[in-house]
């Protein structure tokens, strides 16, 4: 041990790294290039998914049913996605977003043909606490707002009788109020926005 | 001889030498994760699969690794297996992966994995390696799995998601936050010591 080469001492460890590094890197950038498309697909999914559910389209959940809904009735505009079903109804969903209790909350929000009442919310990516804040995900909480116009305020859950009154969460006031903050911020008052005058 | 050494090293992680409840070691997913069963169930077999085959490979290449560098090339190879696992959770279970967000990426800090490496795969043959890596795997994964158990029933009636308990249940939304993970974790090993840990003692 104390007559180690320069070599031992050195050299050696830095080829062993740099070759420990490249098979390591070499290994996951093939994996992660043989699922690149897989990934993107889920991502895909997942946006349409949630512009469906704003939408008010309802989808077998499968990857399948879902993207032949969308596109079928869906098309993206500059700020907007545009559906026209078969029945001849329109609707609006716009993608928007705003700070929860941990982290940002984005969510898609449908609008019926006047923009103002609610066709439909859901929830793109969220942090919130896991079976607390997180349970904004769960279809009860977000089916509150269809058929509904804000701006809208918070009671007890469970409680919920007027037209503007959203259950909030037990256990999970402050991302109850982000999300009713969130809500309420948005108006679709510009008819340009949508390419009306 | 051999045979009582590999039994050894299998029971040991999962008895008088377990990892969460004996070493302390995991402590921090064990409070992040353990809320839900599923979370749990994902984020165990994440655990294991990278204690046991970075423990194998480490071992495998231990004649050849410079000692002085040992470190970093051991967080190099269980950095690409957490990887591999949270390119797999991606790509073939997208939901999940949501769900768990940073906490796979996590499993490198996770202080079993390296724990188990240095004292353990480097100064034995792989085979025992990967017996002693899975086995601490399992020994982290069946603690967890009872915490979870006992923090998703209680906190919001349900296992694996479904409706276990009836509407009269009132949820105590504790056990599903971070205090609740401590109150159970410590709990939990108060049992365990006091049950069997402390009787080995005496004897």
């Amino acid at each position: 041990m104390k007559s180690q080469s320069f070599y031992a001492k050195r050299i050696n460890p830095i080829i062993f790294m740099v070759a420990v590094t490249v098979v390591c890197i070499l290994l996951t950038a093939a994996l992660h290039l043989s699922t690149l498309e897989l990934v993107q697909e889920n991502e895909r999914f997942f946006l349409w998914r949630s512009v469906l559910d704003a939408g008010g389209i309802t989808h077998e959940g499968t990857p399948a049913s879902v993207n032949d809904l969308y596109k079928k009735y869906v098309t993206q505009e500059d700020n907007h996605y545009l559906i026209k079903t078969d029945d001849g109804v329109t609707r609006f969903v716009f993608a928007t977003e705003g700070p929860g209790l941990w982290g940002i909350i984005s969510i898609m929000v449908g609008f019926e043909d006047d923009l103002k009442t609610l066709s439909g919310v859901s929830i793109v990516s969220q942090n919130e606490t896991p079976g607390l804040g997180a349970r904004i995900e769960e279809p009860w909480f977000t089916a509150q707002f269809v058929g509904k116009q804000g701006p809208f305020r918070l009671v007890e859950e469970g409680t919920s009788s007027m037209a503007d009154e959203i259950d909030a969460i037990t256990g999970a006031t402050r991302t109850s109020e982000s999300f009713r903050n969130i809500m309420n911020r948005l108006k679709v008052e510009d008819g340009n926005s949508v390419g009306r005058n | 001889m051999a045979k009582s050494k590999l039994k050894k090293t299998f029971l040991d992680p999962l008895g008088k030498d377990n990892p969460v409840f004996v070493q302390i070691l995991g402590i921090c997913s064990t409070l992040a994760v353990t809320n839900k069963l599923d979370n749990t169930m994902v984020m165990v077999l994440g655990v294991m699969f990278t204690t046991a085959l970075s423990s194998w490979t480490l071992s495998i290449m231990r004649k050849w690794i410079p000692s002085r560098i040992r470190m970093m090339v051991e967080t190099m190879v269980i950095a690409t297996y957490v990887i591999i696992v949270d390119i797999a959770l991606k790509a073939y279970y997208p939901e999940m992966w949501k769900q768990l967000g940073p906490y796979v990426g996590l499993i490198i800090t996770n202080c079993i994995v390296m724990g188990r490496v240095e004292a353990f795969a480097l100064q034995n043959k792989p085979f025992l390696s990967l017996v002693d890596g899975l086995a601490s795997g399992m020994g982290y994964a069946y603690v967890l799995l009872i915490i979870a158990f006992f923090r998703e029933l209680l906190g919001t009636g349900t296992l694996w998601g479904y409706q276990i308990l009836g509407s009269w249940w009132t949820s105590w939304a504790i056990m599903i936050m971070p205090p609740g993970g401590f109150f159970m974790l410590a709990i939990f090993i108060w049992v365990v010591r006091e049950a069997f840990i402390k009787e080995e003692n005496n004897g």
